[in-house]
């Protein structure tokens, strides 16, 4: 079956460059994009109101809102390209992996000087990324290290800054997609993309790089090696969300592949299959916060998900792009 | 192998007849000229890291300001070819694997030697950030006790590199000799780089920062073995070097891999990882060249390898120049109109980081620019950043232009066997 596949696609790359996007670009940017964008920016609104009505990091109301909007972020966190990267949005909503502890710093500073950018939202929109967005509220709201620094009427009042600066970061990038769909939709000389093409490329780029950044980055950062996991280097490990990341980028990035491969049910099938297979070993996993990279058995189980990942990956790289006709790219996980 | 590339070319022809038909350089002269250029570049930054080593020398042996400061000069003078070879780095994999050794960064400086109170000690991410092997003749590391009474090249390149797994854990190349020499920069956002006293290599009673025989012990070592590092790069970079064999096995991968040096340290190198972060972040220190405050020449010299490689043209730091047929050639001839909007954002990119370069030699220096609220260092940095994006753009295209798209598909080694399927 592949190798039919990959034949033809060798033999067809001028039929690949006489495809028709638009319904695919269409569709991924109307009922991919859009709505998921959309879903950031309620869901953080409401996370706004419930910092506002109640700031104790221990509220029910407030972490249920977080864990939502947080969710609704990590469902779209592979889109990073137009609105998102205006102004440091995206990094500013989660500035993660942290590999030198800059989060745990910029909160220390903050609340330690009582910084009073915290007081007006301009002010705290210029402050470092490290210490806004949903890493660092994660931190205030379930690390015991912030739970008694400074002073408490000044932790409040960061954690209510905090949610607000997400949500008007995630209310800013889904104002802009409203203008932007258009550039993907409309490619052209006044688009950042020439042709259906290079529109195309762009969300082919987002599948690569969101799977990417899931296996080796989400997976790979705590699996660390063998003689030396290290556990304490999971994702939002706190708010055991490590795992949960995994399932919501997965099932995402499945519902990316299916409509990118949308006129091409072969592949469509192999990709959907891999998914499942992905999403079924993460669902199966019973270890939130990967502590089990340290354990023989854990690790073990955590490798066969990443290489699930990796089986997905090998099918949109050698199936679904070249049949598409569509390079990766460059992206921004290139460097070291 | 030799079948798939047969295939491609056929299709590469097929796109060609209905392109342009100008007078196309063969990409093994592409490919030559670029290996030339490698060659050029390496051989002037061992040249320039023998001179480096000679004040080195200098210094330990006469410590003084004036020997002190012939060594900084010499370190500046060192990165300005090393830094032009970095285009080199993500596209070859016999450079990407050694460069570490060179030009790690970030570092975790306390693992070296003295820090000021507020570097803090060990942090969960490195238990040897503060490990100060200068003060220390031995020291445990993984279960085991490290005898490092003599610091010589071997125990900085083979048990502190890197030590624990940690790449914070820099104990080699420019940047660890860089903090040798001048020391952390305390000035925070304020104007000032690292101000380390010669008398830090002062033996006897004169000895400031303790330890100084172990201090010059550890720069020499540290600079002779960025000397034999280079010496190995440069070798393989001469005719019958395996660098030289690598790119030139298969002409197609060879052109993809200068596109995929160009565009990865464009983008998620140079302008995510060393430009773009230090500024959301707002950190003085997360700056490349943090100790001596030469960031802006780093970025510049970058820039200017990137360009010149494109442009198949380099000048030696004698004067030399060293050039021939070029990628831009070979774009020219299948789209001229996409090389002129190569050589513009080149251009734009490298009037960019002039920008920053030049605004740093007047005074403000890159960890100022840094500063929170700064909008003007801010629009200087995102003026570099942006010129490397775009940049990075057009470079795609011209992947995409050459017919190079299936090059990384071959060179995947995800597929279990790529060459099965062509039979």
């Amino acid at each position: 079956m592949r190798a039919i596949v990959l034949a033809l696609s060798l033999t067809l790359p001028v039929g690949a460059f006489a495809q028709d996007r638009l319904p695919i670009l269409t569709d991924t940017v109307n009922a991919h994009i859009l709505p998921g964008y959309a879903a950031l920016a309620e869901a953080t609104q409401t996370l706004a109101t419930a910092a506002q009505t109640n700031c104790d990091p221990m509220s029910a109301a407030l972490r249920a809102a977080y864990h939502t909007a947080f969710d609704d972020w990590i469902s779209i966190s592979h889109l990073r390209f137009g609105p998102s990267e205006v102004d440091d949005r995206a990094f500013a909503l989660a500035f993660w992996p942290d590999t030198k502890g800059f989060t745990p710093k910029a909160l220390t500073s903050l609340i330690s000087a009582e910084d009073a950018a915290i007081q007006s939202s301009a002010a705290f929109a210029e402050t470092s990324v490290a210490g806004r967005g949903f890493f660092a509220l994660e931190q205030m709201l379930y690390d015991p290290q912030f739970s008694q620094l400074g002073s408490e009427d000044y932790r409040c009042a960061l954690i209510q800054a905090m949610a607000k600066d997400i949500n008007l970061n995630a209310s800013a990038i889904n104002a802009d997609w409203e203008v932007y769909a258009a550039n993907l939709t409309s490619p052209g000389e006044t688009s950042p993309y020439r042709s259906e093409n290079e529109a195309m490329q762009e969300l082919y780029k987002a599948l690569i790089t969101g799977l990417e950044f899931t296996a080796e980055t989400r997976l790979g950062r705590p699996m660390g090696t063998f003689d030396r996991p290290r556990p304490k280097r999971a994702e939002a490990r706190r708010s055991e969300r490590s795992l949960r990341h995994v399932a919501l980028s997965l099932t995402a990035l499945r519902d990316l592949a299916a409509r990118l491969s949308a006129d091409h049910p072969d592949i469509a099938a192999d990709l959907d299959g891999a998914f499942a297979a992905a999403i079924g070993r993460a669902q199966s996993l019973d270890d939130p916060a990967f502590e089990g990279v340290a354990t023989a058995q854990g690790r073990f189980r955590i490798e066969a998900l990443q290489q699930s990942i990796n089986d997905i990956r090998a099918i949109a790289s050698a199936e679904l792009g070249p049949t598409l006709g569509i390079n990766a790219g460059f992206n921004s996980l290139d460097g070291d | 192998m030799t079948r798939f590339f047969t295939v491609t070319s056929v299709l590469a022809l097929g796109f060609a007849t209905t392109a342009v038909a100008a007078d196309a350089p063969s990409k093994a002269d592409v490919l030559n000229t670029y290996a030339n250029i490698a060659e050029a570049k390496y051989d002037d930054s061992l040249i320039a890291a023998k001179s480096l080593q000679a004040a080195v020398n200098a210094l330990i042996s006469d410590p003084s300001d004036a020997t002190l400061n012939a060594a900084r000069a010499a370190w500046v003078a060192a990165r300005v070819p090393y830094q032009q070879t970095e285009v080199y780095r993500f596209g070859n994999a016999i450079v990407d694997d050694w460069e570490g050794k060179v030009n790690a960064w970030p570092l975790d400086e306390g693992l070296i030697d003295y820090v000021d109170a507020s570097y803090g000690g060990p942090t969960g991410e490195n238990e040897f950030a503060a490990l100060n092997v200068i003060a220390n003749p031995t020291f445990e590391l993984s279960g085991k006790t490290i005898d490092a009474s003599t610091i010589t090249p071997e125990l900085l390149g083979e048990t502190l590199h890197e030590a624990d797994g940690i790449e914070a854990n820099v104990a080699t190349g420019y940047h660890a000799i860089e903090f040798l020499l001048w020391g952390q920069d305390l000035n925070g956002h304020g104007a000032g780089a690292g101000n380390r006293p010669y008398t830090d290599f002062v033996q006897g009673d004169d000895c400031t920062g303790g330890n100084c025989d172990r201090r010059a012990q550890y720069l020499s070592a540290a600079t002779d073995l960025l000397v034999s590092d280079l010496e190995w790069m440069a070798d393989q970079w001469k005719q019958g070097g395996a660098a030289r064999a690598e790119l030139n096995a298969n002409e197609s991968a060879g052109v993809s891999a200068i596109l995929t040096g160009m565009g990865s340290l464009s983008y998620g190198e140079q302008a995510g990882e060393r430009m773009r972060l230090g500024l959301m972040l707002n950190d003085p220190e997360e700056e490349h060249d943090c100790f001596s405050d030469n960031t802006h020449n780093s970025h510049y010299y970058d820039g200017l390898g990137i360009e010149n490689v494109y442009l198949g043209h380099y000048t030696r730091t004698d004067g030399t120049p060293v050039g021939g047929a070029s990628l831009s050639d070979l774009v020219i001839a299948t789209d001229p109109s996409l090389d002129a909007e190569m050589k513009a954002k080149l251009a734009n990119t490298m009037r960019a980081l002039g920008q920053i370069k030049s605004t740093a030699e007047a005074g403000f220096a890159y960890d100022q620019m840094l500063e929170r609220g700064n909008e003007g260092g801010e629009a200087l940095i995102m003026g570099g950043v942006n010129g490397l994006v775009d940049q990075t753009k057009t470079i795609e295209r011209i992947v995409t232009a050459l017919e190079l798209d299936q090059i990384e598909f071959e060179g995947s080694d995800s597929l279990d066997n790529p060459n099965a399927v062509f039979h």
